[in-house]
This record gives structure tokens, C-alpha cells and sequence, in this order.
């Protein structure tokens, strides 16, 4: 059922708003707290509010502006987006609080501020998109807005790091321009609300070309391999940054493209004809390999969290291409679980370098010990990514292993195995040297701030519930369900 | 109806009228002269209201001068192309505005007066070009507007001025002679110079004639509009021009020569007498040439009104290449971004010239740093620079959309292709301009610890930022208007 409601322009339109405000409000530190506090909270709240009717089977619409008869901005909250908004402003709120705390001495508070609420708004008018333009509207002003926040500290390695970023994900915004003025031209619509819109009719060519065009154009911003050089120099940025980029806003729009692309534009039963998708499903199994590997030989714990990033991504494309059920719903669910586990480290990676000033892996000896809170989060998370059953990471796992056996490939079993050791290579040296080297007699307990450690807390919290409440009514999973459902026709 | 057209009688006879008497008028306080052509214009611009109006409700009306009746009297015709008198008054308003304090600082006293008249005298220029019905009228308000564009240029007096002007001089002279050599032609070949009459009696026409008189016109508007290989004039004069002038050079003048290239389509087409197929491809593959190599040369300058100047090429690229490519979508984007490109590249040249008027600097390296001290101008050029590159939701993003849309339905998606990608080489050198402004460290900190520009520069730039989001947000508006116009035009040869 469908239900015109404007709740599904406010949910973006009121971080707008908030940004605004922030920019007009100067330097005034307690006014620009108010005010992107009051903002995640009410954007929450907004996009809480719709979620029982969703998962009673409505879907909110809102028709903005027509630019012509058929092209316009249109806004549209089904299953698939609905999941995306709820995860990202769950995070929004919670990387806020810790934003304030981290960023307490930085300069540039104002302009941190007031593009961190644009990130947040674009990211929920992407998930929100009815048609393919305005998802590439949304996808385009996500890239200008994040600009600001890579290049925060201004030195001469930011400013090459956010211009590796701008032509990065600039060009692949192009190739998502080409691809959606050449799938509306082929269908004559570029609605996101049917299970696919395209038809063999087109040429299998074309088609084809189409595909590659659209998938390069998202997979820029979902880092699949080769196209993830941006990302890890991207982590010069301040962490609450790296977060929300990581976690969050840009590499999720990435892969949240790549999924609207499969069911929404394609369709299942058009991609089991071209079968592109096995090429599709290959590189990502590649990425999550080859990233893995190259995580194991980084010290600098932002850079491992890179890769480990770049690696997550593909779990979400590899089962969006298996172009089953069961690993789609792996691919959706995935959108939260690794964002929740991913925010997590993010945000102990942060508050141990703001409170003892380390950056690098080997530095951590005993670190376990004067931050044990912290470092307890992070292995809540670190467990989730390495798919132990009660965390969520191994819901992912389960359900894509599942896929693969459901579509016959059962050699994407192995890739998560092996995906499951390489993860335990790079995560658990963290975990043994945080706690089992170094002296930890004599050492004071002397953890971060409240509102950094209170996030970190919070989502590692988030990790362990959603590895245990997947068949409890009314959660974010059964969101997931539904849009499988709506997609595959079940 | 015809109690309504003498309107578009006194549309031209009173900016003209108030233009040759400004100097008159202002005699020696300056303020005067602006008030006065201010005056003029916006009465111009509530006329010009009225008559977009009418063309709205009621379709294309025509005036004929005296009664006397075409083939012997001249017509002038409002169709739905004229509505570009919208744009043109509006940036003649703001940079009138804007000139204010500008033209203290930048000019003489003594020829503030003339620099006022000359103002007003290109404007009325452009405002008689886009409704006349006649051929050898458009001519002569071509020549009334390039004469005065040529003296705006050479206005401050500077020696690098007046070589710029000189430069410019040769060239337009020449597209001149041009177009009124296809002029002489038509003229030769049908016995009438009114448009509608030279529809009429083309078909069946000898086809050697009629095929260099169109490309003699061709060639003297392309070279008015600056489409790579013609430019060479463009980027001196527009970055030499006092800043106001650039807007109004960069906006609306060279878009002249587009215009006069959609009436000859409206002749072309409309008599059926001449294919243009080979004339339209050669036309897309310059416009397609002209974005990359405005691009490129743009990312090698360090004055900001010269990287400007090159980006006005690139755009001009897109515009011909709409045109070329011929199909509907297309042309609306060509004719859309007639209208869109003018209110960007003003915010963006007026922008420039509060940065110059403010810090007497214009290099980027010279200007490092400027965006704390000038928040408000530096955010304007932003968006303007946005728009430009086609970042939705702005102005700039619709004609990409449709040019693209066009060259798809047209049937070649390679120039959809370089369209999209040229506009990332475009973005490559905003991207410098905006990280200079922002976020790199001042060379020399006094230098730009300056004032945010007065009022009157700064409340034209924000106007005209905010009308670039609103444009890309309203875009239906002109598309709507201007799409019943070039279904009309390609009508004839199927509708693209």
C-alpha cells in the first residue's frame, strides 16, 4: 500500500536545515551542539516513527518537483531504504555525540559541523529515491559535501588525499549520470519502485554496457576492487569523518547503488539472463580476499581499518550478485552489521589516539589495561567481523554461505571461510597485544571521555543485539525480509 | 492584439532614447548616470515582463514599425527564443547595480558617463537582436551591440585594454561582414530581407547560393559566439573588460551569435530548402572539441577572470553542440542553457569582480585565503562554480541532462559520453579555485585581510547564487516554456 506522506522529504530535508542553522550560528560552541543534537534526534524519531508502518507493508511517498512529466525528484520509503535510513540515523546520532567530544579542540568547528548534517541529509535522500535521478542527485551532492570533512586538517597530505577522493568518486558519478540517461532512454522510466524496469528487448549488448557503466559508476563509493584507491588515503580525515564516511554515508551509498541497480533497475530474472552477475560476484569475492591480505600487513590501525572496509563492502555486493534469496538478504542485513561493528572500531581507534596519542598497531601493548572498556568494545566488534555465532557479523556469513549453496556455488562458502581466518589474522594480534603484552602492573585505568567512550559502548551494544534478536518481530531484519520479498516476487 | 504590440515598439526606443542621452544627463556626477540607467532598465525590464507574458498566454506576436507591411516595412516578432530578454534584463539591472561603486574605482570620472551610455547601449543592442523579425535588422542591432562592446572593452583606458579591444575589434568586424554578406545573399535569392518572407520563398532556391549564405552566416555568429577554433578574441577581451562588462559580455553577448544561429535554423529548417545534416555534425564535433580544449586551456591560468573567460568557451561547446545534434531534447538544452549559463557565469564574473574590487588582486595564488575575510562572495562564486560543472540539484545540471538525453535520442551516445566527461576536466579547475579560496594558506596575509564588498556589488552576487539553485530546482519552468518553440522549429524535419 502506498501513502503520500511528507515525513519522507523531512527525514532529509530537517539535516539541511540543521546545517544551515549550524553555518549561521558562527562560532557559538553551545548553539551549534544544540542544534546537531536536536537535529539526529528529531531525524531519528521522524524515521522511527514511519518504521512500524513499514513493516506493516506501507510505503511512504512524496512527489517534490517534476522537472518534466516522468523526471523529477521524487522521494519513496520501501523496505530496501527504509533499512538504510534507519541505520543511518541510528549512527547520525550516536557519531554526533562523539563528534563533539572528539572535536572539542579542532578548528573549523562551524564548517565540520554544518557539512557533517549535509552528509547525513543526502545520505537518507538516497535512500529515500524514487528514481535513479534523484539517487544520482543525492550521490553527487554527497561527494561535494564529504570534500570539506576529508581535507578538515588542511595539511599538504589532505589536501592530496581529498583531491585522489574528488577524482575518484567524481568520475564514477559521471559513469551513474551516462548510466541513467541511457537506462531512461531504453525504458522510458527511471523509477526505483518496481523490481526491475529494463527488458531483454534492449539488446543484450547495450544491456550489458549498461550494467558495467552503472556498477563502475556505484562501486567507486562501495570500493570494489580496483576502484577502492581512494578510501584508505581518504583516512587522513579526523576519525568522526572516517566513520561516518566508512561506515555510514559514502561507502554504503556506494553499495546501497549497487543493490538499487541489481533489483530495482535490472531485476533479478533479467541479470539470471545476461549473467553478468557471476563476474560481478567473482570480483567481489576477489576484493574480499585480496583486501584481507593486505590488511594483515598494515600497522597503522586506521589504514588496517581500511582495508578491513574495503573488505566488508564486498560481502554486501558479492551477495547482492549471487542474485539469490537467502544472500540477499545477507546483503542487506550487512548495510547494518557492518556498519555498527565498523563505527565501533572506528571510534576506539579514535578515542586511543585522542587520549594516548597512538596511531600504529604496535604501539598498543597494555593498552587493555588502561582502557578496558574501550578495548572491550573493540573486540565485540572484532568478533562480530570474524563471524562468531551471538555477534552480528556471523548473521552476514550464515546467510550468504546459504545463498551460495542455493545458487550452486558453493566455492563462495570457502571465500567466507577463508575471508573468516584472514579476518582472526588481523584482528586478533589487536586484541592479543592490547591485553597480553606489555607490563599491566602499575597501570591507571584512564579511559576517554564519556562521549567518546559512550558511542563506542552503544554500538558494540548494537553488534551484540543484532547478532540475537534476528527472529525477534518488529527489528530491522525483517525490514530486510520484505524487500527480499518484494524483489524476488516471494 | 494589436493594442498591446507598440509595447514592443517602445521596449527598444526607450533604452536606446535613454542611452544616447546619458551622458547628457549625468554630466559629471556619477551617481546620476547610475541612477538613470538603472531607471531605464528596470521600466525595460517590466516592459519586458509584460511581453514574456503575453507570449506565454497567447503564443509568438509581431509589430510592425509605421504600418508599413513586410516585405518593405520592418516586423518585429516576440516568440518564445525572445523570452532570453528575461535574462538580458535582469543581468543588465544587476550589473548596472553593481557597477556603482565599481566603476569609481576602476574608471576615469570623466568617462563614467559614456561607460553608463555604452552599458545601455549593448543591452538595447541584444534586446533589438532577439526581436527582430528582420535580417537586416538583426544586423544592425548586431553591429550596435558589438560597436559598444568593442569601446566597453578598450574603457579603462589601459594599453593591454585597448590591444584586447583591438583584438576583438578584428574579429567581430569580420563576423560582421559575414553575416551581412548571407544577408546580401538571402536577399539576392528571395527579394525580401523579413524572416517569415524568407521562410516562405527559400523553398526550391538554387542551392549553391543559398548553401554559402548560410555558411557565411554560420561562420560570422560562430565566430561571435567564440566556438573553438573561433575564440581567440574571447578570453583577452572578457577578462580585460571592467567586471560588470565581463558578466554581461561573457552572459549575454556571446550568446548572441546563439541566437542568431536559432533564427537561421528557423529559416533553415522552416523552408525545408537545404539539408543541414552535414553542417550539424560539423557543428557537434566543434562543440564537442570546444568543452575539452576551453577545459584544458582553463586549468593553466592563474588569473581568475581568464580561467572564467575559458570556461565561457567550454560552455559555449555544450550550447552549439545542443544545437548540433538537433534532436528535442537537445535543442531545449541548448536553449535552456542559454538562460542558465548567463545567470552563472555573472555570479561567477561579478563574484571575481568584488574579490578584484575588494583586494586589487586577481591571481589565485594572490587570492589564497580570501573566503574568512569575504564569506559571503566566496560562498556565491561556489555555487556558481557547482552549477557550472552540473552538480544537481543546480542550474548548470539540466542542460547536461537534457544535451546528453539528446544525443542519446539523436542516436549518437558518444557525445553524451564526452559531454559528461568534459564537464569532470571543467570541474578540475573550479575544484583549484574554490581549494585557493578556502582552504589553502594566504601568500600575504594583509593582502587579503580585507572588507566583504559593499551592498550594491554584493547583493547582485548573492541574487544571482540564489537564482542558480533556484533555476536547477525550478527547471520545469523554462523547459515547459521554451519545449511548444523547438518542437515548432524541428517540426519540419521530423521532430529529431
Amino acid at each position: 500500500m502506498e501513502v503520500t506522506d511528507a515525513r519522507v522529504v523531512l527525514a532529509p530535508a530537517i539535516s539541511l536545515i540543521c546545517a544551515g542553522l549550524v553555518f549561521a550560528a558562527a562560532e557559538h560552541t553551545f548553539w551549534r551542539r544544540f542544534l546537531s543534537l536536536s537535529a539526529a534526534l528529531a531525524k531519528l524519531v521522524i524515521v522511527m516513527s514511519m518504521l512500524p508502518g513499514s513493516l506493516r507493508g506501507i510505503v511512504y511517498t512524496f512527489d517534490l518537483v517534476e522537472f518534466t512529466p516522468g523526471v523529477g525528484l521524487a522521494f519513496r520509503a520501501d523496505a530496501l531504504g527504509m533499512f538504510f535510513s534507519v541505520v543511518s540515523s541510528t549512527l547520525w546520532l550516536i557519531t554526533t555525540i562523539y563528534a563533539i567530544g572528539y572535536m572539542e579542540q579542532e578548528p573549523n568547528r562551524r564548517r565540520f559541523f554544518g557539512f557533517f548534517a549535509l552528509c547525513v541529509s543526502t545520505t537518507v535522500g538516497v535512500a529515500f529515491a524514487e528514481n535513479l535521478l534523484t539517487l544520482f542527485l543525492f550521490y553527487e551532492t554527497l561527494t561535494i559535501c564529504t570534500y570539506p570533512l576529508v581535507i578538515h586538517e588542511e595539511t599538504p597530505e589532505a589536501m592530496k588525499a581529498g583531491r585522489k577522493y574528488l577524482a575518484y568518486t567524481l568520475t564514477g558519478g559521471a559513469f551513474v549520470l551516462l548510466g541513467s540517461i541511457v537506462t531512461y532512454q531504453m525504458a522510458g522510466t527511471m523509477t526505483l519502485s518496481q523490481p526491475g524496469i529494463l527488458s531483454l528487448e534492449s539488446g543484450r549488448g547495450a544491456l550489458t554496457l549498461l550494467f558495467v557503466c552503472l556498477i563502475a559508476g556505484f562501486g567507486v563509493k562501495a570500493a570494489i576492487m580496483p576502484l577502492h584507491g581512494w578510501l584508505p588515503s581518504a583516512m587522513v580525515a579526523p576519525t568522526p569523518v572516517s566513520a561516518l564516511l566508512h561506515a555510514v554515508a559514502v561507502v554504503k551509498v556506494g553499495a546501497f547503488g549497487v543493490l538499487r541497480t541489481i533489483y530495482n533497475v535490472f531485476g533479478v530474472g533479467l541479470l539470471k539472463e545476461l549473467g553478468v552477475c557471476d563476474w560481478l560476484a567473482g570480483l567481489a569475492a576477489f576484493t574480499i580476499i585480496v583486501a584481507s591480505v593486505i590488511a594483515v600487513f598494515q600497522d597503522n590501525f586506521k589504514r588496517r581499518l581500511a582495508f578491513s572496509t574495503v573488505s566488508q563492502l564486498s560481502y554486501i555486493v558479492l551477495g547482492a550478485s549471487l542474485l539469490t534469496p537467502l544472500a540477499a538478504t545477507a546483503a542487506i542485513v550487512h548495510i547494518a552489521n557492518q556498519a555498527f561493528a565498523k563505527i565501533t572500531m572506528f571510534f576506539v581507534a579514535g578515542s586511543i589516539q585522542r587520549t594516548t596519542g597512538k596511531t600504529s598497531i604496535h604501539e598498543l601493548a597494555g593498552i587493555g589495561y588502561r582502557m578496558p572498556y574501550t578495548m572491550g568494545a573493540f573486540t565485540v566488534a572484532a568478533l562480530s567481523f570474524i563471524g562468531v555465532p551471538l555477534f552480528a557479523g556471523f548473521v552476514t556469513k550464515w546467510y550468504l554461505s546459504l545463498g551460495a549453496m542455493e545458487s550452486g556455488q558453493w566455492w563462495y562458502v570457502i571465500v567466507m571461510l577463508a575471508s573468516a581466518l584472514l579476518n582472526a589474522a588481523y584482528w586478533m594480534p589487536v586484541i592479543y597485544t592490547a591485553f597480553f603484552r606489555g607490563s599491566h602492573d602499575a597501570v591507571e585505568v584512564h579511559e576517554a571521555h564519556w562521549t567518546m567512550l559512550g558511542p563506542a559502548l552503544l554500538c558494540a551494544g548494537y553488534v551484540l543485539m543484532l547478532g540475537m534478536t534476528v527472529s525477534v518481530p518488529g527489528m530491522p531484519f525483517a525490514l530486510a525480509q520484505a524487500a527480499v520479498h518484494f524483489v524476488f516476487g516471494m | 492584439m494589436s493594442d498591446w504590440s507598440p509595447l514592443l515598439a517602445v521596449f527598444l526606443v526607450l533604452p536606446l532614447t535613454a542611452a544616447v542621452l546619458t551622458p547628457a544627463v549625468c554630466r559629471s556626477s556619477s551617481t546620476r548616470g547610475w541612477a538613470w540607467t538603472l531607471v531605464t532598465m528596470l521600466v525595460t525590464s517590466v516592459i519586458g515582463g509584460v511581453l514574456i507574458a503575453r507570449v506565454a498566454t497567447r503564443g509568438p506576436f509581431s509589430y510592425v514599425v509605421g504600418g508599413w507591411t513586410a516585405p518593405y516595412g520592418i516586423e518585429l516578432r516576440f516568440d518564445e527564443f525572445s523570452a532570453v530578454v528575461a535574462i538580458i534584463c535582469l543581468l543588465g539591472v544587476l550589473a548596472i547595480v553593481f557597477s556603482r561603486r565599481y566603476a569609481e574605482r576602476a574608471l576615469q570620472a570623466e568617462r563614467i558617463p559614456y561607460y553608463y551610455a555604452l552599458l545601455l547601449l549593448n543591452l538595447t543592442g541584444m534586446l533589438g537582436f532577439t526581436v527582430t523579425g528582420d535580417l537586416f535588422n538583426l544586423f544592425v542591432f548586431l553591429e550596435i551591440l558589438s560597436l559598444s562592446g568593442y569601446a566597453l572593452v578598450a574603457i579603462s583606458g589601459e594599453k593591454i585594454a585597448e590591444m584586447a579591444a583591438f583584438k576583438y575589434l578584428v574579429m567581430g568586424a569580420i563576423s560582421s561582414l559575414m553575416v551581412l554578406f548571407g544577408t546580401g545573399m538571402l536577399y539576392a535569392l528571395t527579394g525580401s530581407l523579413n524572416m517569415a518572407d524568407i521562410t516562405s520563398r527559400l523553398a526550391g532556391a538554387t542551392q549553391t547560393p543559398l548553401i554559402v549564405a548560410l555558411g557565411a552566416m554560420t561562420l560570422g555568429f560562430m565566430v561571435k559566439a567564440a566556438l573553438f577554433p573561433l575564440h581567440v578574441w574571447l578570453p583577452d577581451a572578457h577578462a580585460i573588460a571592467p567586471s560588470p562588462v565581463s558578466a554581461i559580455l561573457s552572459g549575454l553577448v556571446v550568446k548572441v551569435g546563439i541566437i542568431g544561429m536559432l533564427r537561421l535554423y528557423q529559416i533553415a529548417y522552416g523552408s525545408g530548402a537545404v539539408d543541414l545534416a552535414g553542417l550539424n555534425l560539423v557543428l557537434t564535433w566543434l562543440g564537442a572539441l570546444a568543452i575539452v580544449m576551453g577545459a584544458f586551456f582553463a586549468v593553466f591560468q592563474d588569473d581568475i577572470k581568464m580561467m572564467l573567460a575559458y570556461s565561457t568557451i567550454s560552455n559555449i561547446g555544450y550550447i552549439v553542440m545542443g544545437l548540433g545534434l538537433a534532436s528535442t531534447y537537445s535543442v531545449i538544452g541548448a536553449s535552456v542553457h542559454v538562460f542558465n549559463h548567463a545567470l552563472i557565469k555573472a555570479t561567477l564574473f561579478l563574484g571575481a569582480g568584488a574579490l578584484i574590487h575588494q583586494t586589487g588582486k586577481r591571481t589565485l595564488t594572490d587570492l589564497a585565503g580570501i573566503g574568512k575575510a569575504m564569506p559571503f562572495t566566496v560562498a556565491a562564486i561556489s555555487i556558481g562554480a557547482i552549477s557550472i560543472v552540473g552538480i544537481p540539484p543546480t542550474a548548470g545540471f539540466l542542460c547536461k541532462w537534457y544535451i546528453a538525453l539528446g544525443a542519446m535520442q539523436a542516436g549518437h551516445p558518444f557525445f553524451g559520453f564526452a559531454l559528461v566527461f568534459g564537464a569532470l576536466l571543467i570541474f578540475i579547475y573550479y575544484i583549484r579555485m574554490v581549494n585557493a579560496f578556502y582552504f589553502r594558506e594566504p601568500r600575504d596575509r594583509a593582502a587579503v585581510d580585507v572588507q566583504e564588498a559593499p551592498a550594491t556589488m554584493l547583493i547582485p552576487v548573492l541574487v544571482l547564487a540564489i537564482l542558480c539553485l533556484v533555476m536547477g530546482v525550478l527547471g520545469r519552468l523554462p523547459l515547459t516554456f521554451i519545449e511548444p518553440a523547438v518542437e515548432r522549429l524541428l517540426m519540419p524535419v521530423g521532430g529529431g
